[in-house]
């Protein structure tokens, strides 16, 4: 059995706050999820909804209040853990009074990479993000997009199995997004997994195998992108022919929207009627062309969902 | 290990340096070029220690401000801005990362130090003084005495504000080099309570003043060998024990 690239299990987090430390906000609930190995994985999810506590748990940078995390079989934390991955966290903030160059290479030592190969390493990465003709100048001269783009770079470094990246396109243009993107799929190529965390739906759209949704420090949605946008659908879409528009029409609820050319018509239903309209069509002699469920965007799903959830802002406070 | 123990003792003298500390010697050299062509007017029988004890007075006080700055401000800067997101999520150890630091902070005031030194011994010969045994031996023991401060500004740094752990470690010179005193008073108290007190004070508090060598060095006192290895051993002591507290604190705490 392969062993899941992230593995986490009843993972909570309770940070308590106020000079008496008295009030407590739960910022992650019992977090099941499983990650395997070369998926692109989205975790989405408003302001406090729990995204960065959970990549924060992840890395070991916060301790969990009870539950437990596994990267590549490894405790989460472990050094073994953490050689597998590179990370980039959100508004990363690298030693001003370093060079993008110099940054990357303390990254790279820290590593535990040295010599010809850090070299080598330290050139890719900052070529990968086109940083090379950048690189020798000091970082606090860099522009955020520039800043974002040598963190990238350094979380490239030693080709780790595992990528985590916090909210990876803040501060890019649409050319950077781009390459981004184009990057990321080149990671996922090579055989890394991906843990991308953002705000920027699109991204997660377009290249994202499967997405968790996050409210309130809680898991609400998880699945492959394909499913979840399927199985959120609630109208299809539906081609007969044989069959004549009016009788569609009678069989149809008003709600449906009907349109016929070349003979066929197309109708664009609710599922439940459209299920009924088929059988009475074939019924009749017609025959099914085309039978679409109508997917609905992410950011529908992602919309919805806070909706349901009555989308609260951060995690619960007691 | 040592790899990236040095990658970070190298970056924090590299951030120091590029931060312009280099500047306090260009400071004491000028400091100390003045002051002794004042003293010069002012001083006939006691010149050679009035210049010694400025000289080393000045040297200490400059590289004591330098190292509590260096050893608090660069870690907190790192926690405040989340660069450590960036560093402590390699395969490092956390224990490796704090001690990493304070070898910086350790290579910067020594490198300064060393600077300084030359200068002063350079200044002593240009107004025709001779650098004895006690001199350099003050200058050499200093070092041990901004260990013991660096080590302890990196551990409250590990848990504490920039402001607060400045002015507790600022707070550390100053009773360290009081602390004997502290414990000679409260031991002729009639209160036990202050008898006490005055305990428990010299023994949480560095005694500094037993790694000082800087009055033997103005009266010319050249101290023992065996003097010398008990004060860096003394010294060794404390920072190996407030260097395994900053680990056990850094390793426990969240960054959030």
């Amino acid at each position: 059995m392969t062993t899941a690239a992230i593995q986490t299990i009843g993972l909570s987090k309770t940070y308590t706050l106020g000079f008496l430390m008295n009030r407590r906000v739960k910022a992650l609930q019992s977090l099941d999820l499983t990650v395997q190995p070369g998926q692109i994985y989205g975790v989405l999810g408003p302001n406090g909804a729990g995204k960065s506590t959970t990549l924060k748990l992840l890395l070991a940078l916060v301790k969990p209040t009870s539950g437990r995390a596994l990267i590549f079989g490894h405790p989460a934390g472990s050094k073994a853990g953490r050689a597998e991955v590179g990370f980039l966290p959100e508004n990363p903030a690298p030693h001003d009074y370093l060079t993008g160059r110099e940054f990357v290479r303390m990254c790279g030592q820290l590593r535990g990479l040295s010599g010809v190969e850090l070299d080598r390493e330290v050139d890719q990465a900052l070529a990968r993000v086109e940083m090379t003709r950048t690189a020798g100048l000091a970082i606090r001269r860099y522009s955020k997009g520039m800043v974002q783009r040598v963190s990238l770079a350094q979380s490239l470094l030693g080709k780790p199995r595992l990528l985590i990246l916090d909210e990876p396109s803040s501060g890019l243009d649409p050319v950077g997004r781009r390459q981004f993107r184009d990057l990321v799929l080149e990671e996922k190529a090579r055989g890394a997994t991906v843990m991308l965390c953002t705000h920027i739906i699109p991204d997660v759209e377009a290249i994202c195998d499967r997405v968790a949704v996050l409210v309130g420090g809680r898991l609400v949605k998880e699945g492959p992108l394909s499913e979840l946008l399927v199985s959120e659908a609630a109208e299809v879409e539906l081609t007969l022919e044989g069959v004549d528009a009016e009788a569609v029409r009678a069989a149809c609820p008003a709600q449906a929207h009907l349109t016929t050319a070349a003979g066929r018509v197309l109708v664009r239903t609710s599922a439940e009627s459209g299920t009924a309209l088929v059988g009475a069509m074939l019924q009749r002699g017609g025959r099914l062309v085309s039978y679409t469920p109508v997917k609905h965007s992410l950011e529908q799903l992602f919309l919805s969902t806070l909706e349901s959830e009555r989308g609260a802002v951060g995690g619960d406070l007691t | 290990m040592i790899g990236q123990l040095a990658a970070i003792a190298w970056n924090g003298f590299r951030e120091a340096r590029r931060n312009r500390v280099t500047i306090v010697v260009a400071i004491f050299a000028v400091v100390l070029m003045l002051a002794t062509a004042l003293i010069t007017e002012l001083t006939v029988t006691t010149f050679r220690r009035v210049v010694i004890d400025f000289g080393l007075g000045s040297m200490t006080l400059l590289l004591v401000v330098l190292a509590v700055f260096l050893s608090t401000g660069q870690l907190s800067k790192e926690i405040d801005r989340r660069t450590i997101f960036l560093l402590v999520t390699k395969p490092i150890g956390r224990g490796t990362f704090v001690v990493g630091r304070l070898l910086g902070t350790i290579l910067t005031v020594s490198v300064l130090q060393a600077a300084m030194g030359a200068l002063f011994f350079i200044e002593l010969g240009l107004v025709g003084e001779s650098v004895g045994a006690a001199q350099v031996q003050a200058v050499a023991m200093l070092t041990f005495e901004l260990m013991i401060l660096a080590s302890i500004g990196t551990l409250m740094a590990t848990f504490a504000e920039t402001l607060t752990s400045v002015m507790v470690t600022g707070s550390v010179f100053l009773a360290g080099h009081l602390s004997s005193d502290l414990y000679l008073m409260a031991s002729k108290a009639k209160a036990p309570a202050i008898k006490l007190a005055g305990q428990v004070a010299y023994w949480l508090i560095p005694n500094l003043s037993r790694v000082s060598f800087r009055s033997q060095a103005t009266y010319d006192q050249v101290s023992s060998g065996e003097t010398l290895l008990s004060a860096a051993g003394y010294a060794l002591v404390w920072v190996a024990f407030s260097t395994c507290a900053a680990v056990i604190v850094f390793q426990r705490r969240d960054f959030k």
